[in-house]
């Protein structure tokens, strides 16, 4: 893994862009009616973090994207453990689930509407429900390919079934459960500002949308900057984190 | 023949967990059948999905909605496989533009795709072309990005060869420079597939514009649940049959030109 150094050529073209951005809409050359030129999202932006207007969406998506992640990351790994550790539970609904895990999402959305209408609750059984496949079908796929010599190795030591998952199976699946985890974080954001967009009044995805709606661009490209820069954040966050959750995994596992 | 064919389905079939599998939604969509409501407007039974999906397709509601997304998503993953497939080489094989673009790249992926539907409303408007530049903006980005990296790693090797035998640039890029990007090039399909047809059922359910998107969101208005349920079964069959063919599309490619585990370093 590289280092993170300053990229400058990355950084002038990103300059670069907004620059052009800046002079294409002063001068008039473009021709869309409601792009903000960059200063004034910039303006807008110091607006919405003065008044503490983003803060407060922000804090909402954040709390609904843990309590999804965790919701998630909590019956996925569960179900994973049995399906990876049970042939039986594998043979009698490994096809039920592998049915229902490529049904797209968002269109889950209406009949959660249906069912729980406009509320955190659709937009928890939203996160949760796009968000369990990734968390899974990891644990799933990690606890298989332990070896049968740490079963052995259970054996040897008398551990009762219970202590060999906790103690010697767990550990040894714990990358690729993480890597499941961090790719279940990503979707829960996505599906987070869908739902806010679609079925939850409030939260980052809702700002965007009634800003559209009020006519105030500027301020819903403040929003959409920040989201992205967001995503990034959370993502990087993760990639650290779970390197420091794996510190002893350096040499087992290939990274 | 008889063999053959048995050996054929029987190769189909490997990947799938056995079909016994199935017995949990069976019987939870039986159980749901024979002791649920019959008339909520919650959780109507299976038959009255059926009986929905089938007035759907009577009264000219569902088909006209499903070609139109399946149009727009055709024609979004054809740009983004070409726009993506051929700026990932060209970017790819340049250190300087990879350095360059990588930032402005990386944020554009990362960018969570919902919130590029409002910027396209806000800068086209209600258009029927926003649905295809939406879903194709989207699916260019893990196509470009992973295509770039495999062109980057590109043996220097294996071009060393190409420059010795003068193989023309037409004949290096097919004998060459295909073969060692296709399969990361494929790796990124697999992501934009299932990632192009949420995006286009989502660009509908917040624009409206025609689609199984916006008819099962005016159908949730209306109370309609047994339409609800209905369409979601068609939208997951529609999801499963894509993702099949592309599953078979995927095979067909990496038998021509298969991953090649780097025997040349």
């Amino acid at each position: 893994m590289p280092a993170l150094k300053f990229n400058l050529p990355g950084t002038l073209t990103i300059l670069a862009v907004v620059g052009l951005w800046e002079f294409a809409v002063r001068s008039g050359a473009v021709a869309f009616d409601y792009l903000p030129p960059p200063s004034a999202v910039f303006v807008a932006w110091g607006g919405l973090l003065l008044s503490g207007e983003m803060l407060m969406q922000t804090v909402h998506t954040l709390r609904a994207v843990l309590i999804g992640w965790v919701l998630a990351s909590a019956i996925g790994i569960g179900l994973g453990l049995l399906l990876g550790f049970s042939a039986w539970a594998r043979r009698y609904l490994l096809a039920s689930l592998e049915l229902l895990r490529p049904l797209p999402a968002v269109a889950f959305l209406p009949l959660a509407l249906l069912l729980f209408n406009f509320s955190l609750t659709t937009e928890l059984v939203l996160i949760v429900y796009a968000s369990i496949w990734p968390v899974l079908i990891n644990t799933m796929g990690g606890v298989m390919s332990v070896g049968t010599q740490l079963y052995d190795v259970g054996r040897t030591l008398r551990l009762s079934r219970a202590r060999t998952l906790i103690k010697v199976i767990l550990p040894a699946a714990a990358p690729a459960i993480v890597v499941g985890c961090r790719l279940s974080l990503g979707l829960t954001l996505v599906m987070a500002i869908i739902a806010e967009m679609l079925a939850n009044p409030h939260g980052l995805g809702y700002a965007v949308v009634s800003e559209l709606q009020a006519m105030q661009p500027q301020r819903m490209f403040a929003y959409v900057f920040f989201i992205g820069l967001l995503a990034i954040a959370l993502n990087g966050a993760l990639i650290g984190a779970s390197r420091w959750f794996l510190r002893d995994h350096a040499v087992s596992s290939h990274e | 023949m008889n063999e053959r064919w048995r050996f054929q389905i029987g190769r189909l079939t490997a990947g799938l967990p056995p079909a016994r599998g199935l017995l949990p939604l069976l019987l939870a969509l039986a159980l749901w059948q024979a002791f649920g409501p019959r008339h909520s407007p919650y959780a109507p039974p299976p038959s009255a999905w059926w009986d929905s999906v089938r007035t759907m397709l009577q009264n000219g509601k569902l088909m006209p909605a499903l070609a139109s997304t399946l149009v727009t998503f055709a024609l979004a993953m054809v740009i983004a496989t070409i726009v993506g497939g051929a700026l990932g080489l060209l970017i790819g094989r340049s250190r300087t533009a990879r350095r360059a673009l990588g930032p402005l790249l990386e944020f554009c992926r990362g960018l969570p795709p919902p919130v590029i539907v409002p910027v396209a409303v806000l800068l086209l408007g209600y258009a029927e072309s926003l649905k295809l530049l939406v879903v194709a903006w989207v699916a260019i980005w893990p196509i470009l990005l992973n295509t770039a990296s495999a062109a980057s790693l590109l043996d220097e090797l294996m071009l060393d060869i190409a420059r010795t035998f003068r193989l023309d640039r037409l004949t290096t890029l097919r004998k060459i420079i295909l073969p060692a990007v296709v399969p990361d090039f494929l790796l990124g399909l697999r992501v934009a597939v299932p990632l192009g047809i949420i995006i286009t059922l989502l660009v509908e359910m917040l624009t409206s514009l025609p689609g199984i998107g916006s008819l099962i969101v005016i159908s949730q208005r209306q109370f309609r649940s047994a339409d609800v349920y209905g369409l979601l079964v068609v939208v997951g069959l529609m999801g499963f049959v894509i993702n099949s063919l592309f599953a078979m599309a995927e095979q067909l490619l990496l038998r021509r030109w298969p991953p090649r585990a780097q025997e040349m370093r």
